[in-house]
């Protein structure tokens, strides 16, 4: 079929819009018909011969244009014959019913036949299937159907909940064909003969050759394609649609490469699958990232941040209108305890918003720390050069999305080496310029993997 | 402030200023009445009239809020893990082959000519390029794996050694530069022209200051620098407000230039006079409408609180014996690199964004290996310091440090190749540089050259990507911050860059 010439090719693509005129005149003349019939206006019916007329030399049109589109191969066999048969007898019939209106073919023998209404109403059924056909073929068979109400729905593949449930086609493979190729390479619209719409056809390829080589990248023409630079007149997808991001490309090549385009194999099951695990987990939003993290909360008024900010607190948005913040009481802002207390109490305004909170050199005392437990989303606290003890990092155990816990130059000693695995999330603590010694450390650090102790130089 | 005089609109004698003032085109009249009703929509949406009511706690308020207000363009895209970053700008081109990017097969092929098919037909410099022979130059020094992440270091970082473990090499950088001007050009501001903005400004500009009282984006060169010129585009704004250029700090008694009171002055009407200047300013702000009028306002307050700000912070008595014998002897010199490797985790810990250090002096032609070696000395103990440094105090976990040049050097010999001594030309299609602290893996080496350091063979990271990355760890999506200029909008990535995951904990 290659050797269409593209002119045909051309001109085969006028069909979508040729097709559309004979749909309107045909309807007209159906219209027409009726309406004079109801208000028994003659006049009116002068009018429908030209619109039959009209119909046939521009369904004659369609036809051949369709024809020429037919060959560029691109459309499905069974389907098509249909559209093409009903588009021919549609074509036909506009004929008669043209040659019926102008009394050129009479029903002599049939008195009370009336034959004008009778081919019109045969021609609106003929052109509704005919288009119906034309409709499947551009759109896919499920097009019209899909979010029709009482129709059985495709059956979902429920998003996985864990890395270990993840099948690696049904769960990435297949969505991100079905999002970036599908549209053009489906079982009824099957662009350069490629179809994604099942196993066999994935596997079966296109005119040019495979798609999909179990295990060689190098032969699997559907990487190429993606791959090459979006300037080359073979890259997929097309101009105009989005291309698939990098992180797909890498995901879609690991499956044909590693899993040897296994359809049924879970990820987990795969040989070297940590290679592969940080891209999918990011690509499932399974890897509890840094987003997903992110607490939910309400906006804060912006007075109180003002207000905040006039009090001596730097204050940050650490993600633009996500409301937590990255709090900073610059070091000796407080001259006493007192006046920390008092910075405390406004802070605790926006308590659940904090995410991160430095209060270096600022008196903070051991009762200060039961106030900040109640920061429900601390997630960094650095509490270096105040008067804090042992006593105080007890009280600190319940904060359980704490994750870094500076306390350099405090007056903990290494009776806090056991509280700090009672908190549920913490992974480093620093220690630099208390009583904690290198031996204290290292014994810690045998036993215990988390968190991790930082003592820094001697002096 | 005075109030016994009324100021009207300014006007002036001359014609065509004269015209501007008439103006009132479709863009300010939009701007005007657009920003009013916003204005007085967002009044009413805060639900308060306090906002409108006179008085000083009022103001300050509206004052507060609009400085808190200016930078928040959307910012930060995602939640960063980088609050501060310290760049040690290696000026020159550190030769990768004696420093990180070890290359044991080279021994063997001393002298040998390097094969036209590593070279790929390559264009090279005037300087080398015209040589009849291009001999292999193995590095004479040793090379050692350290750590736990068996990282190889060269001898002549003895001190890097021992902090490999926290730093993430990156050995298959890339660069479209082979001259210095254009290379670090377009290391620092994505451009090999001048006239963009640096990445300091870029990030002062995305995200504003976490000190009102310090710039945003401050420079700190290496006194007595030989080799290739540094310039002031380089820390420039480009086409941002101008706030938002790296403020220099030099070495010496006055850090920063012209800050200090004129002799027989004290300084006590200074207030007075600056908020009898702005009032001006905005009047003319009023009439012209340039941004720019506010930029140098916003400068003249700046300047105003470096004066008590710098001399704070720049006094580094105060620091222990022991940590000026980590950072090594020349760190009681005012103005070597390792006096600023001090001076910049001093900056950090003030809350400055952005600390760009330049340390000249690794463009190695000829006597590489005394070259390589006599920087090393000047730069290894004060570089691994400021690693330990920061990290004690709990601050590599939020700051990102970055260490490389403009480009790497060449494998073959410039000039001369006898047993002991080399030169080296500038090579742009591979080199090392590292980062290290927050949100890169610590102990982490990626990508890979081929045996002659000369072409990379795995995992390239383009300029642009390194700036994609670094724009990521600082919550910003290098796609997203743009400054429209000249009817288009810009980038630092300009239309390039791929954010690195790989390198990404």
């Amino acid at each position: 079929m290659n050797e269409v010439p593209d002119f045909v090719l051309f001109l085969g693509r006028f069909h979508p819009l040729v097709v559309h005129l004979p749909i309107g005149f045909l309807t007209f003349a159906f219209l027409l018909e009726i309406f004079s019939k109801w208000k028994n206006n003659k006049e009116l019916r002068s009018a429908i011969p030209y619109a039959l007329f009209f119909s046939f030399v521009t369904a004659a049109k369609a036809c051949t244009l369709g024809y020429m589109l037919s060959l560029s191969g691109e459309y499905d066999g069974e389907m098509l014959d249909g559209h093409f048969w009903f588009g021919i007898a549609t074509t036909v019939a506009t004929l008669f019913a043209w040659l019926i209106s102008i009394d050129k073919i009479k029903f002599i023998q049939l008195k009370s036949f009336k034959s004008n209404i009778a081919s019109l109403t045969l021609l609106v059924a003929l052109i509704s299937i005919t288009g119906h056909y034309g409709g499947n073929l551009t759109h896919g068979s499920d097009y019209l159907t899909k979010y029709a109400p009482f129709t059985d729905k495709p059956v979902k593949i429920l998003p996985p909940k864990t890395m270990e449930e993840v099948a690696y086609f049904d769960h990435i493979v297949n969505p991100i064909l079905q999002d970036k190729c599908a549209s053009c390479h489906n079982a009824s619209k099957k662009k350069g003969g490629l179809s994604f719409e099942n196993q066999e056809m994935i596997l079966k390829g296109g005119k040019k050759g495979l798609a999909v080589v179990a295990g060689d990248l190098s032969k699997s023409d559907l990487i190429h394609r993606v791959s090459l630079s979006d300037h080359d007149e073979d890259f997929m997808p097309p101009e105009g649609k989005t291309p698939l991001t990098e992180e797909e490309i890498k995901l879609i090549s690991y499956w044909i490469e590693s899993a040897k385009a296994d359809f049924t194999t879970k990820l987990m099951a795969i040989e070297n699958h940590s290679k592969i695990l940080p891209i999918a987990a990011s690509y499932l939003k399974l890897d509890g990232s840094a987003e997903a993290a992110l607490p939910k909360v309400a906006a804060v008024d912006s007075l109180v941040i003002a207000d905040l900010i006039n009090a001596g607190f730097a204050i940050r948005e650490l993600v633009f209108d996500a409301h937590i913040y990255d709090v900073v009481l610059p070091t000796q802002t407080a001259s006493t305890n007192e006046e920390f207390t008092t910075l405390l109490k406004k802070l605790e305004k926006i308590k659940d918003h904090v995410f991160w909170l430095e209060l270096e050199d600022n008196f903070v005392t051991d009762e200060n720390l039961q106030t900040l437990t109640t920061f429900s989303n601390l997630t960094k606290l650095k509490l270096a050069k105040n008067p804090i003890s042992d006593a105080g990092i007890t009280s600190l155990e319940k904060m359980v999305k704490l994750e870094s816990l500076n306390l350099y130059e405090t007056k903990i000693t290494a009776s806090s080496l056991d509280s700090f695995l009672k908190f549920k999330k913490l992974k480093s603590v620093y220690l630099w310029k208390t009583s904690i010694t290198k031996e204290e450390l290292t014994n810690f650090e045998t036993t215990n993997e988390l968190p991790k102790l930082y003592l820094g130089m001697k002096k | 402030m005075c109030n016994n005089h009324e100021h009207k609109k300014l006007t002036s004698n001359n014609r065509d200023l004269q015209e501007i003032e008439k103006q009132l085109d479709r863009r300010h009249f939009l701007k005007k009445t657009s920003l009013g009703l916003g204005a007085i929509a967002l009044g009413s949406l805060l639900g308060t009239e306090k906002l409108w009511a006179a008085g000083s706690q009022e103001q300050t308020t509206e004052k507060i809020l609009a400085a808190y207000n200016k930078n928040r363009l959307g910012l930060p895209h995602h939640l960063p893990k980088a609050k501060r970053i310290i760049y040690l700008f290696q000026s020159g081109g550190p030769s990768q082959m004696d420093l990180f990017d070890y290359k044991p097969k080279l021994t063997d092929m001393f002298g040998k000519e390097l094969p036209d098919s590593i070279i790929g037909g390559q264009r090279l410099t005037g300087m080398s390029g015209a040589q009849s022979t291009l001999p292999i130059a193995p590095s004479t020094f040793k090379f050692k794996q350290y750590g736990k992440s068996r990282a190889w270091v060269s001898e002549v970082m003895p001190h890097l050694s021992e902090v490999v473990d926290d730093l993430c090499f990156i050995k298959g950088m890339q660069t479209d530069q082979i001259n210095h001007t254009p290379a670090i050009t377009f290391m620092q501001t994505g451009h090999q022209l001048p006239g963009r903005p640096a990445i300091g400004s870029w990030l002062s500009y995305g995200l504003g200051s976490d000190n009102e009282n310090l710039p945003t984006f401050i420079t700190l060169v290496s006194k007595n620098g030989k080799g290739q010129p540094l310039k002031a585009s380089l820390w420039g704004n480009g086409f941002l407000p101008t706030e938002h250029q790296g403020v220099q700090f030099r070495s010496g008694k006055d850090p920063v230039l012209y800050l200090t009171d004129p002799e027989n002055y004290d300084g006590h009407d200074r207030r007075h006079m600056l908020d009898y200047l702005s009032h001006l300013n905005d009047l003319q702000t009023d009439t012209y409408g340039d941004p720019e009028i506010q930029a140098r306002m916003a400068q003249y307050e700046m300047a105003f609180k470096m004066q008590t700000s710098v001399p704070e912070v720049t006094d580094i008595k105060d620091e222990p014996e022991h940590i000026f014998d980590m950072y090594g002897k020349d760190s009681r010199d005012p103005g070597t690199y390792a006096a600023n490797c001090l001076m910049a985790r001093k900056l950090l810990e003030k809350g400055v964004k952005f600390v760009q250090l330049y340390h000249q002096g690794w463009d190695q032609h000829n006597y590489c290996p005394g070259g390589v070696k006599s920087q090393s000395k000047k730069t290894d103990q004060a570089t691994a310091a400021l690693i330990k440094d920061l990290k004690q105090r709990g601050m590599l976990e939020d700051t990102l440090v970055v260490w490389g040049g403009e480009f790497g050097r060449t494998v073959y010999s410039q000039g001369q190749l006898t047993a002991n001594n080399y030169g080296r030309d500038h090579h742009p299609k591979a080199f090392t540089m590292w980062m290290a602290g927050a949100g890169v893996k610590p102990g982490f080496s990626y990508g890979e050259t081929d045996d002659f350091s000369y072409n990379v063979t795995k995992d390239p990271v383009h300029v642009h990507d390194f700036h994609a990355t670094l724009m990521h760890l600082f919550g910003v999506d290098h796609e997203k911050l743009t400054f429209k200029h000249q009817g288009r909008r810009y980038r630092l990535t300009d239309v390039h860059g791929h954010v690195v995951k790989d390198l990404l904990t």
